[in-house]
């Protein structure tokens, strides 16, 4: 079964050559290139689901296919493509997303008129392809790469709207913010090829695989600074960790994303659920079995996830914009991600990555059919009532919405479930610090269940319950079917693909439902499957599951405090929020409300890093080499020209005081050497 | 093989031609003239690419250099003089980019020269002629006659044609240059006396040996001299790279410098300094440099992030680029330190890398200040809306200056900070790079700064006359710079191999390893 | 055959004459002449030692002192047309004007 893999290059490709002709033949084309888009989009799913069906059937592919820069005396960095059952999951879902962002386009951009849409479809043709090729990189410098280009794609959708101020000032912070973790990440990459001259992810010579040998006392590597093995592979894993937290938008390095909102909605769609946030996940877990090696790393990207998880849910409580709720919702699920990666759920993070993709890119596409009906008006405050105007979307928006609070049967609630499970199990089991920081992370994520419940559903009920606040909301603007069968399908996979892993009900009833756990673990190529995980985390980090209601009696007291919370939570919003007349309940918590409406003024201080601290250290920077350094050189041209005025005194123009100072000269000389010389 | 001496002829005649010219046709002349040895030149990097790959270094294997030319032509002082040129991985590619750019500078002095053309185009190709001479000596005396050949047309292009303070800017170029130079001049020499008879010419490849074979050069003022050639010769090259803390006549002559001459400033004539550091000071005294590696790195490291900091501090974009092209320096310094394959192989990417982004920087800014007649930062916004192609470009080039993948500046800095965080001959290695590294978040940080201020948000700039796109002939170099640099980010090979095999014989017998 | 020293010693005196003249005349005319003196100085010790040791060298080289002499008066005589023409005086201690 190998033809699979022959054309797995082209579910990279086909985007890009999308890109290309949309961005020099989209002028010429009707729809602006938009047809080019979804015919390679939809290219790239077939491929992509044969490409799974070929690793269903138990087949694997680990290859290198260029080499980037050939190395004689020393390494060389080559491009490749490593297919494994993660891979092929993302490949799946990358391209299932963007297929109908780009069919959910030609109803957001096309049809509202924009101009400029060439610009656009070249930038997702773009951006899919960087995001594909990212998906299936065997190594982590090819990752890097397309990790990059995720990052210029993100800046020029951001940016889609230039004409307007705020679009290219939220780009400029996206790239910037996300640059900012880049750095932390190249400095690891740069680490890794030092310490074990390969960057490959999988296999027998793959890093990952070096490192565990190293730590066996089995390979040597080089490390830096006289740090043991342990300690240096940690400082490795948290330098390419700070990519991560830009990428996916992790607390401190979040704060790109809610600015990110100023690009166009299925752009937000995209980045969201399957492309540039899903990407910092995504590696975490394509390299897993490197932070499998390191308790420190792990307990840190837990800490992480839970923090941010908890913190922003509690700023989505009170977004009055849409898409910004949507933003914090982001933030706040990949933190929870995090968590159970550090937590050693591998398959629950992907679990929660993959039900995650599927009900956010619903939410932004369903907000944006909301914004299309109110003719690009986002504040909640001015909708209400919409349940009846667009029932398609409503009731689609209502399965992501139940999926996000994480209420069963939706997706939503099988993963989160089991993203709380694994950290509690480990958090119980594990000894020291690591079982510690576990709890806290668990407990900070279990918290935010209940924000995520309440949060979800205020939106829900101020945008399509209650009265029309607004006349635009009791007239809203129809939307077509490209924007409707998006929705449709989407709808469907949130309320369903969290069947694909049922643990509670497996345990429950017995029969053989975790059929995510199966796809993970199976697979041929060493440092990709999730038992290797298992046993690494288990022997290396100290990893270890505890229950103290026996397995059954665990399983269900989880689901059951998460399910009681996330039900707490849109009861919550319940009682407040679906009545006719909605009112703004969260100013009773006052100067909170402030602190939360800023951020925690995690904005503002940023910002000051860069306006307040970094632009007066580059001012002073240029007055010293203004004044100090060009001032020396200066000063040696004014010194010269002083002393040559001085000296030019002597030229006095008179042939006599000539004679004279040569006379003197000539008879001083002589006195000179004579004295010297001797010949007096 | 005359192809050098045909490459050198053909330049110097068209000059003289071109000074003849009627204005009317100069521009065109000049430019069809130009096109001729940049299209001989790709022939031969096509040659040497299918024939020479594997060929050394032209100073320590000068048997497998390309396109060698050696005649004998003065006898000085017991030295022999020789009209001796040749190629290796190093030069080669670098040769090729001056002549390439050159033809892509003449084409883009079109619009803004209108003045006297046939001095302007004259003097370019003279600079031109003068390059080549530079990357293709193998004897001293012929390199350093080049060498300084240089400073005059560019001291005349800077004076004539730039623009208000052109005359204080061409000065400090010229003397701040020419006394580097002198300072470079002293410390080789005290070389050559050092190594008395164990030469009898001034070819480098012979001096560069005997150096090697680990002549006895005996001390001056109680230090070695080979120290002390080492930190002369430094000196002077450091000037013409430039580093801090002797950078400042780059802005200047930058900002006063018209738009063709500011591109084969900061895209050839920088890295004469670069090169030649690579030719003297770390293949010929490369155990001195491994004594001096921490100060070294500490330069290299410094300039990146002084350079950066100050160009956070411009408004004027050409400003911008010139601080910025002091940063991307810093890498190609710490990347020689390293003594690395990767570090000093990419180092001399960077060169060829750094020598065809700034060249697409300063010529899109070119075509941006021939359509507003402005620079300023704040000055202008939203100019995409008027100008999409150029302002594409722009940024294009802007994302290709900070690092972006499968543009040559990444393969270039990645090459760089792996060669150098490995580095044996470094102490503290990994810290050095580390803070290098740092350069490519302020890069970003200013370039996005400049571009959302000046090329988006809201159309605003005020004129008294049309802003429209522009013309033909002046975005199809940028065009053909941008493709060269996606060429070289996607298949570094096409340079990189040829440098690999050149400065591998540098490492060698670099002592320390 | 007379001893070297007296034609040093005329030399020297006919060469301080001349350096006296330089250093205390104004006169253009008589600085021609003062140096015109100076050279006859040299051209005394050349021709004195040329014969002390027999070699035509020192003569040969007077020769090309009195070319050069002659060459030097022309010029001269020039200068201090053009001096007079200008200045109206043949002071040299007018003529400043080209000093910066």
């Amino acid at each position: 079964m190998a033809g699979a893999f022959t054309y797995a290059p082209a579910i990279a490709a086909l985007p890009f050559v999308s890109f290309l002709v949309a961005l020099f033949l989209g002028d010429r084309m009707p729809k602006g290139g938009a047809l080019a888009g979804i015919a390679a989009t939809a290219g790239s799913l077939l491929l992509s689901a044969w490409v799974a069906l070929t690793v269903a059937g138990g087949a694997t592919y680990n290859q290198t296919l260029y080499t980037f820069i050939e190395g004689i005396d020393t390494f060389e960095l080559t491009l490749g493509i490593l297919i494994d059952p993660l891979t092929a999951l993302m490949l799946l879902i990358v391209s299932l997303i963007a297929f109908l962002v780009h069919v959910f386009s030609l109803g957001y951009m096309n049809d509202e008129g924009e101009t400029g849409l060439p610009r656009y479809y070249a930038g997702l043709g773009l951006f899919t392809f960087s995001m594909l090729s990212f998906v299936y990189a065997s190594n982590i410098l090819m990752a890097f790469m397309f990790f990059e280009l995720v990052g210029l794609c993100s800046f020029l959708l951001i940016g889609f709207w230039f004409r307007e101020a705020a679009p290219p000032s939220a780009a400029k912070k996206a790239f910037l913010v996300t640059r900012f973790g880049d750095y932390f990440f190249l400095v690891g990459v740069v680490g890794i090829f030092a310490t074990f001259g390969t960057g490959a992810f999988a296999g027998a010579e793959s890093f990952p695989a070096i490192a565990e040998q190293a730590l066996n006392g089995e390979a040597e590597v080089t490390t830096f600074f006289g740090m043991d093995p342990q300690t240096w592979f940690t400082v490795l894993g948290l330098l390419v960790l700070g990519g991560v937290m830009g990428k996916s938008a992790q607390f401190p390095l979040h704060t790109w994303l809610p600015d990110a909102m100023e690009g166009p909605t299925p752009v937000s769609a995209l980045i969201h659920a399957a492309t540039m946030v899903a990407a910092g996940v995504y590696l975490v877990a394509r390299m897993y079995g490197f932070y499998a090696l390191s308790p420190t790393a792990l307990a840190i990207i837990a800490l992480v996830g839970g923090f941010t998880a908890l913190f922003a849910a509690t700023m989505g409580v009170v977004k009055q914009e849409l898409k910004q709720v949507l933003a914090y919702s982001t933030i706040s699920q990949y933190g929870y991600m995090m968590l159970a990666l550090g937590a050693g759920g591998y398959v629950a993070a992907v679990f929660h990555l993959t039900t995650h993709a599927m009900f956010k890119a619903l939410l932004f596409l369903g907000a944006g059919s909301v914004i299309i009906a109110m003719h690009h008006n986002e504040n909640m405050w001015d909708m209400g009532g919409l349940k009846d105007r667009m029932p398609v979307t409503y009731w689609t928006f209502l399965s992501g919405s139940l999926a996000l609070a994480g209420i069963v049967p939706f997706a939503g609630f099988w993963s989160k479930d089991e993203v709380l499970f694994e950290a509690l199990i480990h958090g119980l089991g594990s000894d020291g610090g690591l079982g510690t920081v576990l709890l806290a992370a668990y407990a900070m994520g279990l918290l935010s269940v209940f924000f995520t419940g309440f949060y979800t559903f205020r939106m829900v009920f101020l945008t399509f319950h209650g009265k029309p606040r607004t006349e635009t909301a009791r007239k809203p603007h129809g939307v077509g079917w490209n924007v409707k069968f998006p929705l449709a399908v989407l709808g469907v996979l949130a309320a369903t693909i969290g069947f694909l892993n049922m643990v509670p009900l497996e345990k429950l009833t017995g029969i053989h439902l975790s059929f995510l756990h199966d796809w993970l673990a199976h697979g041929g190529i060493e440092m990709t499957t999730s038992e290797t995980y298992g046993t690494l985390l288990h022997d290396v980090a100290g990893v270890t599951a505890h229950y103290p209601l026996g397995e059954l009696g665990t399983t269900l007291a989880s689901a059951a405090v998460s399910l009681g919370l996330a039900l707490a939570g849109v009861g919550t919003a319940w009682s407040l929020y679906n009545v006719d007349e909605p009112t703004e309940h969260t100013d009773k918590l006052g100067s909170l409300k402030t602190v939360l409406m800023h951020n925690y003024y995690q904005d503002e201080y940023q910002v000051w890093l860069a306006t307040g601290v970094t632009y007066p250290l580059a001012r002073a920077a240029d007055k010293f080499d203004q004044g100090v350094v060009d001032g020396v050189v200066n000063g040696v041209s004014s010194v010269s020209l002083f002393g040559g005025g001085r000296m030019r005194r002597l030229q006095s123009g008179v042939v006599s005081n000539y004679a004279t100072l040569i006379t003197t000269a000539l008879v001083v000389l002589l006195v000179a050497f004579g004295l010297i010389g001797g010949w007096f | 093989m005359v192809m050098i001496a045909a490459l050198l002829g053909i330049t110097l005649l068209g000059a003289v031609v071109t000074f003849f010219a009627d204005d009317r046709y100069a521009a065109r002349l000049a430019t069809a003239i130009s096109s001729i040895p940049a299209l001989l030149s790709v022939w031969m990097y096509w040659q040497y690419y299918q024939n020479f790959q594997e060929a050394g270094n032209a100073l320590l294997t000068p048997g497998e250099a390309a396109f060698v030319q050696q005649i004998p032509w003065i006898e000085l002082a017991g030295f022999e003089l020789q009209y001796y040129v040749g190629l290796d991985g190093v030069s080669m590619p670098l040769l090729t980019l001056t002549t390439v750019l050159t033809t892509l500078a003449l084409v883009s002095s079109w619009t803004p020269i209108s003045e006297r053309q046939n001095q302007f185009y004259g003097l370019m190709l003279l600079m031109e002629a003068s390059l080549i001479g530079v990357f293709a000596a193998l004897d001293f005396f012929l390199w350093f006659v080049f060498w300084e050949g240089v400073l005059i047309p560019m001291y005349f292009l800077i004076g004539v044609w730039g623009g208000p303070r052109r005359k204080y800017a061409a000065i400090k170029f010229f003397v701040y240059t020419n006394v580097a130079s002198l300072v470079m001049f002293v410390g080789f020499f005290s070389l050559v006396f050092g190594l008395g008879d164990e030469i009898s010419t001034l070819g480098l490849p012979a001096i560069a040996q005997a150096l090697r074979g680990g002549a006895e050069l005996g001390s001056l003022f109680g230090f070695p001299l080979a120290t002390v050639a080492f930190v002369l010769m430094f000196f002077g090259f450091a000037v013409k790279v430039p580093v801090f803390p002797v950078h400042t006549w780059l802005p200047d002559a930058h900002v006063e410098a018209p738009t063709p001459v500011s591109v084969m400033l900061a895209g050839v004539l920088l890295k004469m300094g670069t090169y030649a550091l690579l030719r003297f000071n770390f293949t010929m005294l490369g155990d001195v440099a491994q004594t001096l590696a921490v100060p070294i790195a500490a330069i290299g490291v410094l300039s990146v992030i002084y350079g950066a900091m100050l160009a956070l501090a411009q408004r004027d974009l050409k400003r911008i680029v010139a601080y910025s092209s002091i940063s991307s320096m810093g890498y190609v310094i710490l990347g020689l330190i390293s003594f690395q394959e990767h570090g000093v192989g990419g180092a001399t990417f960077q060169m060829i890398s750094h020598g065809l982004i700034s060249g697409l920087m300063f010529m899109a800014v070119g075509v941006i200040y021939n359509e507003t007649h402005t620079r300023m930062v704040g000055d202008m916004s939203g100019l995409a809306d008027r100008m999409p192609w150029t302002v594409g470009i722009f940024v294009s080039a802007a994302f290709g200056y900070m690092g972006l993948p499968l543009m040559s500046g990444f393969a270039a800095e990645v090459l760089v900070f792996l060669g150098s965080f490995q580095s044996t001959v470094l102490p503290y290695a990994p810290l050095f790079t580390g803070v290098a590294m740092f350069g490519i978040v302020v890069v970003a940080g200013y370039l996005l700064w400049a571009m959302q201020r000046s090329v988006f948000g809201p159309y605003r700039l005020e004129t008294d006359y049309e802003v429209a796109g522009a013309p033909f002939h002046d975005v199809a170099p940028l065009v053909v710079l941008l493709l060269l640099v996606i060429a070289l980010g996607v298949a570094p090979d096409l340079s990189y191999r040829m440098i690999q095999h050149a400065v591998n014989p540098i490492l060698d017998v670099g002592g320390g390893i | 055959m007379m001893p070297a020293e007296y034609y040093l010693v005329l030399s020297a005196a006919v060469f301080c004459i001349g350096l006296f003249g330089i250093l205390t005349r104004e006169n253009a005319l008589i600085f021609l002449m003062s140096v015109e003196l100076m050279l006859n100085a040299a051209n005394i010790n050349l021709v004195a030692f040329s014969a002390q040791y027999g070699n035509l060298t020192g003569q040969v080289f007077s020769l090309f002192t009195m070319g050069l002499a002659a060459a030097e008066v022309a010029i001269g005589i020039g200068i201090i047309l053009v001096l007079y023409r200008n200045f109206s005086d043949v002071n040299v201690t007018d003529a400043t004007t080209m000093r910066w």
